[in-house]
């Protein structure tokens, strides 16, 4: 048995809005696993039902084999950090984070050497006395955080914690809770709508939609390997577009009058058939002598510089496709408008949806 | 620049000059009409607080003094039902506190769509006129199988009724005012109970809008003359309205007592909110 198992979890608000339907996920000890999805896909549903604050409509939630389904919040023994960081005003920084030990009737002494110990593990020794409005957010997060871990709870659950916070300090912060999750060895559940922040942090990911599962897998495998159109449209950018199946023997497949071919296997289709492909825009390149697989003619329709990448429009046909490639000072770019050959991997054209 | 264009910069100065100098009047005589309606506001408050307190002075022919005050505070029955005032406010304060904190919070944590009920409820008293109320109390509880006058239960229920639009309000703005929910919720998951989050999370990051409701309360209490002089118990209110019957420049000086009371207790809310850390957290919280 998983450490922590949630097994065919649904809920549904009211009579019929339905946030999560037939969960099932196993995370193990010492694993982060972030759930990934839009706005109302059910991944804060699940996490709250993890914590207690949701009872499901059916289900049942397992920790360390003990079934706490219908266990209140405060007898858990999960810690949670919150999108608002949600510190006690009253209380200063020190308070905060002994708050839990002080329930848990921990003696002065060692409530005051967790404190300091917290303190340090989040780089805020000497902030004790403070109150949490004297704090940046970062730092209230930072604080939260502590208290959260300062129980020694037996999972620390974060429902979008970077949220609220500035896109550097976001960054820095993340690195800084799974190094802090790593050194602590804690089971973490992690709920994101950050694609970025999702891949970066997770052991494994969770990509949730309308209340589904649509993948578990390792960030790579996610990216790399999307099972369902919504993973792969939703993690990264995406060229899909529909294709007809030419010849299935041979993986090969037809769009805007050009054809390519996909290393994965067409089995049970047949020719005609119709199917949705993706090619991610890093896969693109140039076709320099045009005898690679998969050359397709294309014009130039608009560059785009971002930074450390350059993004190249294109047009095949009437559909248009986006093509990365890495700056650099000396790269020569072709002109709008300009007609060329770009190509790709049998690899890199993944059959996303068959029979649509 | 040629002529014409000098002409027109000119032209565009001497508007330019004109409207400022209108708009600089309009303004001076806006500041005017402002200080006016200040004098105004503050002669129509402070004159007849003044006229009382100097009325309440001439006590000795000939000369002002503080006669009128030495003997109000030197009857024995002023201490007697001003002490009783104190102690049912003190009982009001602590039942409306144990009645409408957990309510109020209960409704915003878990029942927000009875919130319209609640406040509807708590208004009430303004629409139901005392007197009504408490012949309605006394019709009531008068007679078995529930009989409670000549207790003081009836009283204190009727001053918990009066001051519940206070006391409700008070606790509901400083609900609204931090993220009860999330707070409730982050108690929760490091182990606290309902208890320990009312003691510890709640109630003091509440102080200063309980304070208001207390001091309310305590103002209403203080001065409340319908409840009491038909429950007949003894109180501060029936006691003005005995010795106004009676005497010309005690009831002024008792008046003048009065006021002072409700502004020491606004000034006291004013003092404890002044500096609370939770008041200036909940600005920071929304960083």
């Amino acid at each position: 048995m998983a450490f922590l198992e949630i097994l065919k979890v649904s809920k549904i608000f009211g009579s019929n809005t339905v946030a999560v339907k037939d969960f099932n996920l196993n995370i193990e000890k010492g694993e982060l696993v972030s759930f990934l999805g839009p706005s109302g896909c059910g991944k804060t549903t699940t996490l709250r039902v993890v914590a207690g604050f949701e009872t499901p409509n059916e289900g049942k939630v397992y920790l360390g084999g003990e079934d706490i389904t219908d266990r209140p919040p405060n007898q858990r023994h999960v810690g949670m950090v919150f999108q608002a960081y949600a510190l006690f005003p009253n209380m200063t920084v020190g308070d905060n984070i002994g708050f839990g030990l002080k329930i848990a009737k921990k003696s002065p002494t060692e409530i005051k050497q967790r404190v300091e110990e917290m303190l340090s593990l989040i780089h805020m020794s000497g902030f004790g006395n403070r109150y949490p409005y004297q704090l940046s957010g970062g730092q209230q997060q930072r604080v939260a955080l502590a208290r959260a871990l300062a129980i020694r709870p037996q999972v620390l659950l974060l429902d979008e914690p970077l949220s609220a916070l500035d896109a550097k300090i976001r960054v820095a912060l993340r690195a800084e809770i799974r190094a802090i999750q790593q050194q602590l060895g804690i089971t973490a559940i992690y709920v994101t709508h950050d694609q970025e922040e999702a891949l970066s942090l997770s052991d494994r990911v969770v990509v949730m939609n309308n209340g589904y599962i649509e993948q578990v897998g390792t960030p790579f495998e996610i990216y790399n390997f999307p099972q369902t159109e919504f993973v792969a449209q939703f993690v990264g950018t995406l060229n899909a577009i529909r294709a007809e199946v030419v010849d299935p023997a041979s993986n090969i497949l037809r769009f805007e009058g050009q054809q390519v071919q996909a290393a994965q296997g067409l089995e049970g289709l047949h020719a005609g058939d119709r199917v949705m492909i993706a090619i991610r825009p890093e896969r693109l390149s140039f076709a320099a002598d045009g005898r690679k697989p998969n050359v397709l003619d294309c014009s130039i329709e608009n560059i785009t510089f971002l930074g450390s990448i350059v993004r190249i429009q294109v047009k095949i046909g009437n559909s248009s496709f986006s093509m990365d490639t890495f700056n650099n000072p000396f790269l020569e770019l072709p002109k709008i408008g300009e007609q060329t050959q770009i190509t790709c991997s049998r690899e890199a054209v993944l059959v996303l949806s068959r029979g649509s | 620049m040629n002529i014409e264009t000098g002409r027109g910069l000119g032209a565009w100065a001497f508007l330019h000059s004109r409207k400022k100098r209108s708009n600089e009047v309009t303004r001076k005589r806006g500041s005017v009409w402002a200080w006016i309606i200040l004098i105004l506001g503050i002669l129509y408050f402070f004159v007849p607080l003044f006229s009382t307190f100097e009325f309440s002075m001439r006590m000795l022919k000939g000369r002002y003094s503080f006669e009128a005050y030495r003997v109000a505070f030197g009857d024995s029955r002023f201490y007697h039902d001003f002490g009783f005032s104190l102690l049912w406010a003190a009982i009001t304060i602590a039942v409306s506190l144990l009645l409408i904190v957990p309510t109020a919070y209960w409704v915003h944590l878990r029942l927000p769509k009875l919130r319209p009920a609640v406040e509807f409820v708590t208004l009430m008293p303004f629409v139901v006129p005392a007197v009504v109320l408490v012949f309605g109390l006394i019709k009531l509880y008068g007679s078995p199988p529930i009989t409670l006058v000549g207790t003081p239960v009836l009283l204190i229920a009727g001053y918990v009724v009066l001051s519940l639009p206070y006391m409700f309000r008070a606790v509901d703005t400083g609900l609204r005012a931090i993220d009860v929910r999330t707070l409730t919720e982050a108690a929760q998951s490091l182990g606290a109970g309902w208890g320990t989050i009312l003691k510890d999370v709640i109630f003091p990051n509440l102080r200063v809008a309980i304070l208001s409701g207390v001091f309310l309360t305590f103002a209403i209490v203080m001065g409340e003359f319908t409840f009491a002089a038909l429950l007949v118990w003894p109180a501060f209110g029936p006691y003005m309205e005995e010795i106004g019957a009676m005497r010309a420049y005690t009831p002024q000086a008792l008046s003048v007592v009065s006021f002072l009371l409700t502004w020491g207790s606004i000034g006291l809310i004013q003092w404890v909110a002044r500096g609370a850390p939770g008041q200036q957290a909940q600005i920071a919280g929304t960083r």
